[in-house]
Order: structure tokens, then sequence, then C-alpha cells
């Protein structure tokens, strides 16, 4: 028999077409572990989220001490009479200033 | 909306923690994707594991659904890109030729192809084993896409739909794949 390829592929085709069905029902098991598994994902993603927030937290906080330090140093050196520099000097030799 | 499932409502429960809810989705979008991967990854492919994980992607990306389209549509997306993502993983493989076939698909193909008689039903598995070692020849998309055609005569404008392709792009890939699987069966054909 003189059938084209295309013919012939479509038998192919035709023949194999049981095995392309899909299950209707999930198999035994498949419930459960892809419950297990989404319910880890979820808690994974929950302490990710929660390791998250404590960083930013943390980051916030050294970022205001590191801020109320400088503030605090600025302020005091803008209530010194001498120049920053000059101070510096002045506390290293322990020259008694009046 | 797919009309067996309140889609909205199962949402609301879904984010309140209900896991009767996620039970419910499981088994309505299993079958649509049990089929899709069945039909776009080869036989001996563990399709269990890629059911779940698509299920898993599905649940991750529950936020970004609109509503626009029935949920197995959206579902069926997602389901196509994971499988393409899996074949790619995979090496493609030089095409097949007579002497590379094992007996039963010599039989199947004896049967089917030179002679046109039907094979026996039996012949199922042997002759998906055939047609997967012919696809595997070729890109994942094209061998998607002739299997959306071929198989599930599927019309350019669904595949559009399922696959995000313009039509014309399909109508490329059609044009380019089809001369390159005739050629394959060709060379089946050929002995050694």
């Amino acid at each position: 028999m003189n059938r084209n390829n295309d013919e012939k592929w479509q038998d192919l085709l035709l023949l194999s077409t049981p095995t392309f069905a899909g299950e209707a029902t999930p198999p035994y098991g498949f419930i459960t572990s892809t419950l297990t598994r989404l319910r880890a994902e979820k808690r994974e993603r929950e302490e990710l989220e929660r390791i998250g927030w404590r960083a930013l937290l943390a980051s916030l906080a050294a970022l205001m001490v590191a801020a109320t330090v400088t503030l605090s140093v600025n302020f005091m050196d803008h209530r010194s009479d001498l120049e920053p520099g000059v101070r510096s000097l002045v506390q290293m030799e322990n020259i008694q200033v009046s | 909306m797919d009309q067996s499932l309140d889609v909205d409502g199962w949402l609301q429960r879904w984010k309140k923690g209900d896991e009767a809810a996620a039970e419910e989705l499981i088994r309505h979008l299993f079958p649509v994707i049990s089929k899709i991967v069945r039909t776009h990854l080869r036989r001996h492919d563990d399709e269990k594991d890629l059911v779940q994980e698509i299920l898993m992607k599905t649940f991750a990306k529950l936020h970004q659904y609109k509503g626009d389209a029935p949920i197995s549509h959206w579902v069926s997306r997602l389901a196509l890109t994971t499988c393409l993502d899996r074949l790619r993983a995979q090496r493609i493989r030089p095409e097949v030729r007579r002497a590379d076939l094992t007996p039963e698909d010599s039989d199947v193909f004896e049967a089917a192809w030179l002679t046109g008689s039907s094979p026996d039903a039996s012949h199922a598995i042997a002759a998906r084993d055939l047609v997967d070692k012919i696809l595997s020849a070729l890109s994942p998309e094209d061998r998607s896409l002739i299997l959306m055609v071929d198989l599930e005569g599927r019309s350019l404008q669904e595949i559009a739909e399922t696959t995000g392709w313009s039509i014309s792009k399909i109508k490329m890939r059609l044009f380019r794949v089809r001369p390159q699987l005739r050629q394959m069966i060709q060379k089946l054909e050929e002995r050694k």
C-alpha cells in the first residue's frame, strides 16, 4: 500500500492515542503528599517573611542608633568654642583650658 | 469561570487557610494537568512529580489569576510552560533511524506504516514510544505544536491562547516543522 508519510504519521498517532489520555482522579496518596508539600512551602514562605521583617527592623534600629550618635556628637561639637581639630589636639596633649 | 468551581469563594477560603479548599482545587485541576503532562512529556518521564510541581506553581501564583478566563485555561498555560521547560532541560536527541528501533517498535512500524494494516490495540504503548522517538528530534516547542495540531486537533486560535504565541508564529513553525517530520519518517523507512 503506497501511502504518503503524512498518512503514516496520522496512523501512528491514532494508534498511540490511548496512551495520551490523562487520568481523571489523582492516584492514591497524591493529594496527601501535595497538601504536605503545600503546607511545608507555606511554612517556609512565612519563615522567610519573618526573617525578612526581623532583618528590616534590626537594620532600622542600627540606623537609628547611628543617627542618634552622629547627631549627639555633632551637637556636642557645636556647643564647644573650639574648632574640632583644635579640641582634639587639646585633648591629646591634655592642655588645661580655662 | 469554571462552572464546577466558585473560584472567588474558593480563593477566600484558601486565603483563610482552609485546607479543604486546597484539596478541592487539586481534585478539580488534576485531570487538566494530567492530560497536558501526559501529552507533552515523553512516556517514561516522571509525570506525577511534574503534576505536583505544576500544582505548587499554581498555588504560588494564584494571586496573579485575574478571573478573566476560566481557571483551567490559566492553569493549562502554566502547565504547558512547565512541560516545555522540562523538555528544554533534556537534550534533543538525534534523528531516529530504522536501525535504532527496538523489535517492538519495528513490529508497530511494519504493521502500521509499511503494510497499512491496523495493528493490534496492544501496540499502543509501542506506537507511543515510536512517536516519542520521532518527536524527540524536534525542539520542545515544535514537538508540542505538532501534538496540539495532529493529536488534539486544536485550531490555531486555541493554540495561540494556550501558548501565548501569535498566529503567524504558529503558522511559521508548522510550515518549518512539517517537512522535518516527513523527512524523519522517510529516514525510518530506509533500511539502515
